[in-house]
């Protein structure tokens, strides 16, 4: 019966994916994608990866399903006619092309269960060394510990992009909301009740990342959804550029983890070494403020955030 | 216990698929929403049978994750351009 | 089988039950303000009964106090969605595609 759960699964994902990028109407097209990504969330439960479940439900509920909304309404209020811009017939291509890649993901496949991974791989290596510090989870430990370079530049690359949507922003003020969710009194009760158990999973999330599923990013991105939230409800609204604070805030992760690094290159010898995990979550909390922040501000429009009047 | 686990599982993902034809037929922009926040519930209801059945507690906290995220969809929802007259249907 | 894995089975199977309305409710209800009651009633009896069922077979409190908020977000997040959904509907019946 769990196959039967794992191939009605594997198939609804197979037909969610045709629906959102081949169906008329981009609303419809919209809705599919977050269901995909619900059914995603459940894909990586089975596949016993909560790490990614978690990553998958704090950007697909709480950012890009609002994100992709928002983007629908700006594109309508441009241009009506877009509405029925998504009949267009798919390119002669997209069937040789679908063909190809499913071809290519059989061989891989069948080249994956022939493998037996031999004794020294790199991840029975990495879980070796990971018992020497007290991380118990693999995922952060790997980010941090082994490929800390990687982790480093990802976080540039997130900065990278909002500089890149900050300097592409135009000079014209943020749209006016066509209809204020703000007048909604049940809305009251949602923020009171979701914003600080937002901020309380977050911590959580960070905490747990040390030795359970969890971490930086996923806590940053629930953070994030909860400006998300306020920027919907009018509570934040977005100002043309960040003010001094919001810059302190979108730098504070490459800042110092970089400043970790070097300081552990003239101290031991090595660049980006963790000295124990106080650092870890010393760098952990800086990447999530960052990580929140870039997010945010990039829902908003890449400018800065003030609060409502 | 773990069969009838796995039974639950497996019913509410065959309910969620089958909901989706709401989500195709629609009419309105407002059914596929409301239809995609059923889905969220189900899905929910789904991780919690499964963090039972896999003995994997973090699975929890994904269904915290989306309950307590899944109103932002409705609030980004009601912000929407109205219809335009020219609109077919 | 034990007291409370029967009682946790039999609460299982309600759940599902309720879920099983929602998505009849759905499919066969004939306009949006009526499918709502799906999303808003239906489906949070289900979400309660199958945490219930889950609580019991846990038998951590931890667990159950989890679940418990789990429930409860989610019939605030039903109960907002809801009201901003039907809002909608009304006042823009015929917002299609």
């Amino acid at each position: 019966m769990s196959l039967a759960l794992d191939v009605l699964l594997a198939l609804a994902l197979v037909v969610l994916a045709i629906l959102t990028v081949a169906g008329p109407g981009l609303f419809r097209a919209i809705v599919m994608f977050i269901v995909f990504g619900l059914m995603m969330a459940l894909a990586w439960a089975r596949l016993g990866a909560p790490d990614l479940a978690l990553a998958e439900a704090a950007i697909g509920a709480g950012i890009t399903g609002a994100l992709l909304l928002g983007a629908f309404r700006a594109l309508v209020r441009a241009d009506p006619a877009k509405r029925r811009a998504a009949f267009r017939r798919p390119s002669r291509l997209a069937l040789p092309v679908a063909v190809l890649a499913t071809v290519l993901v059989a061989v891989l496949a069948l080249a994956l269960a022939e493998l037996t991974p031999g004794p020294g791989t790199a991840g029975a290596l990495a879980r070796a060394a990971l018992k020497d510090v007290e991380l118990g989870n693999a995922v952060t430990g790997v980010l941090l510990l082994f490929r800390g370079y990687d982790t480093l530049l990802e976080i540039v690359v997130l900065l990278a992009a909002w500089l890149g949507a900050f300097a592409l922003r135009g000079d014209e003020p943020p749209a006016p909301r066509t209809e204020s969710a703000a007048t909604v009194p049940l809305l009251d009760a949602l923020l009171a009740a979701v914003v600080p158990l937002a901020v309380l999973v977050a911590v959580y999330l960070l905490r747990a990342g040390g030795h359970a599923a969890g971490g930086a990013f996923q806590a940053g991105a629930v953070l994030a959804a909860a400006l998300v939230l306020l920027v919907l409800s009018g509570r934040l609204r977005p100002t043309p550029a960040p003010d001094l604070p919001q810059r302190v805030l979108l730098v504070l992760g490459v800042v110092v983890f970089g400043l970790l690094g070097l300081a552990m290159l003239i101290v031991a010898g090595q660049m980006l070494a963790m000295p124990g995990l106080w650092a870890v979550y010393l760098v952990e909390v800086a990447m999530m403020v960052s990580i929140a922040t870039t997010l945010a501000l990039l829902f908003a429009g890449a400018g800065g955030l003030r609060r409502a009047p | 216990m773990n069969a009838l686990l796995t039974g639950a599982a497996l019913f509410l993902l065959i309910n969620l698929v089958a909901g989706l034809v709401r989500v195709l037929k629609g009419p309105t922009r407002a059914d596929r929403m409301l239809a995609a926040l059923l889905f969220g519930s189900t899905t929910v209801a789904v991780l919690l049978i499964l963090a039972e059945l896999q003995g994997m507690a973090a699975l929890r906290d994904v269904a915290l994750l989306f309950v307590l995220l899944a109103a932002i969809l409705g609030v980004a929802f009601v912000g929407l351009p109205e219809a335009h007259p020219e609109d077919p249907e | 089988m034990s007291m409370s894995e029967a009682a946790a089975a039999m609460l299982l199977l309600l759940g599902c039950l309720f879920y099983l309305a929602g998505t009849v409710g759905l499919l066969r209800f004939p306009d949006v303000h009526a499918r709502l009651h799906a999303l808003t009633k239906a489906d949070n009896v289900g979400l309660m009964l199958v945490c219930a069922a889950l609580a019991l077979l846990s038998g951590s409190l931890r667990v159950a106090a989890l679940l418990g908020l789990i429930w409860l977000l989610g019939l605030l997040a039903a109960t907002v969605s809801a009201h901003l959904i039907a809002r909608h509907a009304r006042r823009h019946p015929e917002a299609h595609r």
